[in-house]
């Protein structure tokens, strides 16, 4: 039996390994290294030096006999982390389904296995085992009617099917984030959550000042104007840069604007998870910080939030509705549709041109 | 070739519009033929045209004096000219730079400077002429009969034609109503207080803005000159960037290397080093300030700012007749400084949009106080980088720091510098009541009456503000008594070209668009699905938009085979945004689209002509309710307001242009 290569040594979830008193086959020092074993938190990779310090083995030949004998049974897992082989633990339960499959069954979960969270396309599998289209479609279902292995379809190729074990949550590469459903993005979710985490970073980031927030005397407007014209008439001085006050609206207490908050808590993916999850909003998802991270770029590329730094966020503002964009494209040849048609002279000119046309108010030369 | 010295026959056409626009058409055609031809001696260009001899130079004179046209200086035999295109571009800005030194130095700065642009580069001496005429007739005075005393007529006039080429103009061409490029109306649209107002204020109080004295003259030239606006002309400033590299370049032969050829690499780098230390050395010896004979001591501190205009200056000059030392110098303006000024403008008309006016003021006063030690924008020829050393040592020079006390001792009183600020960081720094539940002060609080402390301390909360924006509008540098800041162009520069980038697209293909290239350039190349992952949408929505994009030059495709028989269905395809080509496609666009409107331009005012020739004649001017028809006098009106409103348009993408290429040099992209 070929050893199967652990993809990572990153323990995964596994079932909590129920200790099945009732099918005791206690007694046996196999089962007494397994108990042991089990002791330790679940997803434990055991390497030799592990086992042979439980004591439960006399010799070196005896744990090599006792870890043979619990793969046998499929109680243990032998897998090799840099060159080195090691084992991890199968519940009992589990163990006791493997023991029942078929031989052609257990090659494919075999193969399952081995690829973990990122799941194997059926073709991919049958290609590896070479059984026949029949025995795989047959043992597949046998399988997912054990609990053992699930099947997903995948994201990045929508008509695959892909297996991984039933334990297992797939990985986003075929499974997608909270954020998809069905294989792809679920833009309602997005418009919404994105929503709701834009409005939540504003009040974190953000503070909203009346009008009248600092309604202090003004001086009064004729000494002003005296003032200025003074300012008009003397001499003024070279480097002074001119006093030109520009009209700003007087302050209305109705009227209010947004500014950046004086020293605020900056949030970070991570906050606005933890926020999120403690809200509920999404019903039975929790976000992970990975998820968040994702959306919150999202929204700094959809310029509804900017980054201060490595990892804080922040709402854009504007101070100004107006939106301008620059001097070429607010002209008519900056979106004009035949602009690398258009020529210096001939059928499409400036002097032809219906858009300047349209913008002037004028009119063109007929062609 | 030097980077800005790169052409493009859409830029050949444009600046070739501005010259006949501004120098009339003879000067016009000389010109054209160089732009077609490239680099000509004077009998190639006889050859290329149908003019004579006694014209072509007579066109060349012009060009030369405005310096639109390179020489390859008169040792070598023969010359050669090659065209000047940034400075021959700069025509479309002489209103602008009226605008820009009557906003940082007066109006009568202005004046000085306008007159300077009209002249081309000009003996102080006829530049005193033009404004205080001797008594015996002034013309005997002027070294080769150009076009001297244009500027008194400017100054008087406030008119509409390019009265600098008056006379030339007038050979060939008797059409004087051009008044687009001519000034008068130019400004960007967001700044206040229009030339166009202000030549007809100047009507209305004749002597504001006039020069009293020579000595008053003198002493404007002299600030123009330590600020760096104004710069003696020499000789190698008519070199074109060949020119000049291969003469730096042997000189660095001959005296560095022992007159042998470099070969081995190390030979090699020692002369572009070398060569690159001559051409900095050289450009900033342009810079220099001459001595003024007035003080004895001219170039004693650039900094002290309140130094007053002397209407009487105690030893100034006795009368306008008397001759100065520095009557001889010849001085042109200076057009590094011009990108510096507009620089400015734009990053305060950016601050204002996301950060609000006040902040922006404040920003603009930053600014201002930099731009006397700033020459240029960025260095065309900077040191090599050396290996080993990973730029460790980026000193910063004292004077490129400001601290936000020196803001508050320059900053107006009118300005309400507590707008635009979260009232709690006010109630913080005046300590005066608290922010009430719906954030309003308990106790407000009147600017004016602040202390300079706090007024300082509201100031840095602002420069805060700055420094936080993802722009990075100043950075922090250390604290010396107050925190110290600098600005660091190179960075902000690059961001304003994405931003305008980001505009264009914004403007064509709304905010998915622009979603797009910002994904694309944090992430680099990307395969569909990649991007669909960033963007977090479906494939089909995007798909539109990548093609559309990809169109116009602003996102690039790459196909990588991944199988053998390089089926398209099988390879890899890949979307990715470089920024260095984006921007020279925006910038080679925006050239097309200003030609565009100076066609439209000159379309709409050959369809008025004729009226517009009734409405000069000597007997309509001043009377024209009396002999134009309402209709007539309609069509005018809407003529005004179509040229205006094209003109302005021609401005704002001279704004675009010089975001996109003179703020920074070439980017090494993606
Ligand atoms: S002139 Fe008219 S047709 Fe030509 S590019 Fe401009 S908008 Fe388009």
């Amino acid at each position: 039996m070929a050893a199967p290569m652990a993809p990572s040594m990153v323990p995964k979830e596994e079932e909590p390994s129920a200790v099945d008193l009732a099918n005791n086959e206690a007694g046996t020092p196999a089962d007494a290294l397994y108990d042991k074993c089990a002791q330790r938190s679940q997803g434990t990779v055991f390497f030799q030096r592990d086992l042979s310090n439980m004591q439960v083995a006399e010799t070196m030949a005896e744990l090599t006999m006792l870890l043979q004998e619990l793969c046998d049974r499929h109680l243990m897992k032998l897998m090799t982390f840099e060159g080195e082989p090691c084992w991890k633990l199968r519940s009992r339960a589990e163990a006791d389904k493997l023991r029942r499959l078929t031989p052609d069954e257990r090659l494919l979960y075999h193969h399952i296995d081995q690829v973990q969270a990122e799941g194997i396309w059926s073709k991919a599998l049958r290609a590896r085992t070479n059984v026949t289209q029949q025995v795989l479609t047959k043992c597949l279902k046998s399988l997912e009617s054990k609990d053992l292995v699930q099947s997903v379809m995948s994201v990045k190729f929508p008509n695959r099917k892909m297996y991984l074990l039933k334990h297992l949550r797939p990985s986003e590469d075929i499974a997608g984030g909270p954020w998809q459903s069905e294989g792809d993005f679920d833009t309602a979710l997005i418009e919404t959550i994105s929503g709701i985490v834009a409005q939540h970073i504003e009040n974190e980031t953000c503070i909203k000042v009346p009008g009248n927030w600092n309604d202090y005397e003004r001086p009064d407007r004729t000494a002003d104007m005296a003032q200025k014209k003074a300012q008009v008439q003397g001499i003024r001085d070279i480097e002074d840069a001119p006093a030109v006050k520009p009209y700003h609206q007087p302050r209305d207490p109705n009227s209010s604007k947004i500014v950046h908050k004086n020293n605020p808590q900056y949030p970070t993916s991570a906050s606005v998870a933890e926020w999120l999850n403690s809200k509920e909003i999404l019903r039975g998802k929790t976000v992970r910080e990975d998820d968040m991270e994702q959306l919150l770029e999202m929204m700094v590329l959809d310029g509804r939030l900017e980054k201060i730094s490595g990892t804080n966020y922040r709402t854009v503002l504007t101070a100004i509705d107006t939106k301008v964009y620059n001097g070429f494209v607010d002209a008519p040849c900056g979106n004009c549709p035949v602009f690398d048609l258009c020529g210096d002279e001939g059928e499409i000119s400036a002097r032809t041109c219906v858009y300047f046309g349209q913008w002037l108010e004028t009119q063109s030369e007929e062609v | 070739m030097s980077y800005t010295q790169r052409e493009t026959p859409v830029l050949a056409e444009l600046c070739t519009f501005l010259v006949e626009d501004v120098y009339g058409e003879l000067a016009a055609r000389v010109y054209s033929v160089l732009a077609r031809h490239g680099r000509q001696t004077l009998a190639a260009v006889a050859r290329a045209s149908y003019l004579n001899g006694r014209q072509i130079k007579y066109g060349l004179v012009i060009l030369l004096q405005q310096h639109l046209v390179f020489h390859s200086g008169n040792d070598s035999q023969p010359t050669y000219y090659e065209i000047d295109w940034l400075n021959s571009y700069a025509l479309v800005r002489l209103g602008k730079v009226t605008k820009l030194v009557e906003d940082r130095f007066g109006r009568k700065a202005a004046n000085v400077m306008t007159n300077l642009l009209r002249l081309g580069h000009t003996r102080i001496a006829d530049l005193k002429e033009a404004y205080f005429p001797t008594e015996t007739d002034s013309d005997d005075d002027s070294d080769d009969g150009t076009v001297n005393g244009a500027g008194m007529k400017r100054k008087r006039g406030g008119g509409n034609e390019p009265n600098g080429s008056a006379k030339t103009n007038g050979v060939v061409n008797g059409d004087d109503v051009k008044p687009v490029v001519s000034g008068d109306h130019a400004h960007s649209g967001t700044m206040n207080g229009g030339p166009v107002e202000q030549s007809e204020q100047e009507h209305a109080e004749e002597d504001d803005g006039e020069i009293a004295s020579v000595d008053e003259l003198y002493e404007i030239i002299e600030r123009l000159i330590q600020r760096g606006w104004v710069r003696t002309m020499t000789e190698s400033q008519y070199l074109s960037p060949g020119d000049m590299h291969d003469m730096l370049q042997q000189e660095t032969i001959d005296q560095d290397l022992g007159g042998q050829q470099p070969t081995g690499t190390k030979d090699k780098a020692v002369c572009h080093k070398n060569t690159l230390e001559r051409k900095r050395n050289m450009r900033d010896k342009w810079l220099n300030v001459p001595r003024f004979s007035r003080r004895g001591k001219p170039d004693q501190d650039y900094s002290n700012p309140t130094k007053r205009v002397k209407i009487n200056g105690a030893n100034g000059y006795s009368s306008a007749g008397a001759a100065s030392p520095e009557d001889k110098l010849v001085i042109r303006v200076n057009p590094e400084k011009i990108a510096v000024a507009m620089r400015t403008e734009q990053l305060v008309q950016l601050v204002e949009q996301r950060l609000g006016h006040v902040t922006a003021h404040i920003y603009q006063t930053m600014l201002r106080m930099l731009e006397a030690n700033t020459a240029r924008c960025y260095e065309e020829y900077p040191e090599p980088p050396t290996a080993g050393d990973e730029g460790g040592d980026n000193q910063i020079d004292p004077k490129n720091l400001v601290t936000a006390r020196d803001v508050a001792k320059k900053i107006s009183r009118d300005l309400d510098i507590c707008e635009g600020l979260d009232p709690n960081a006010i109630v913080q720094i005046t300590r005066k009541g608290h922010v009430r539940s719906a954030n309003i002060l308990s106790q407000p609080t009147d600017p004016s009456t602040l202390s300079m402390d706090e007024k300082t301390r509201i100031i840095d909360k602002h420069i805060q503000l700055l420094s936080e924006d993802p722009t990075h509008f100043v950075t922090w540098h250390s604290r010396a008594g107050f925190s110290q800041w600098h600005i660091e162009f190179e960075e902000i520069a690059k961001q304003l070209i994405q931003t305008e980038i980001e505009n264009t697209i914004s403007a064509r293909k709304g905010t998915l668009g622009v979603k797009l290239i910002r994904a694309l350039r944090k992430k680099g190349k990307l395969d569909e699905r990649a991007t669909c992952n960033a963007m977090m949408m479906s494939a089909n929505d995007l798909r539109g938009i990548v093609n559309d994009l990809t169109v116009q030059g602003l996102v690039q495709t790459q196909e990588v085979p991944k199988v053998e028989r390089r089926e398209a269905k099988h390879s890899l395809h890949l979307i990715w945004y470089d920024r260095q080509r984006a921007r020279e496609k925006l910038l080679h666009d925006t050239y097309k689209g200003m030609v565009r409107i100076l066609q439209r331009i000159q379309f709409e005012r050959e369809k008025v002509q004729p009226l517009l020739s009734k409405a000069e004649r000597s007997d309509v001017v001043g009377n024209e309710e009396k002999w134009l028809s309402k209709g007539e006098l309609d069509a005018l009106r809407k003529w005004k307001e179509v040229q205006e409103k094209l003109s302005l348009q021609l401005f704002r993408e001279d704004d675009l242009v010089a975001t996109l290429r003179d703020f920074h040099g070439p980017l090494v992209s993606v």
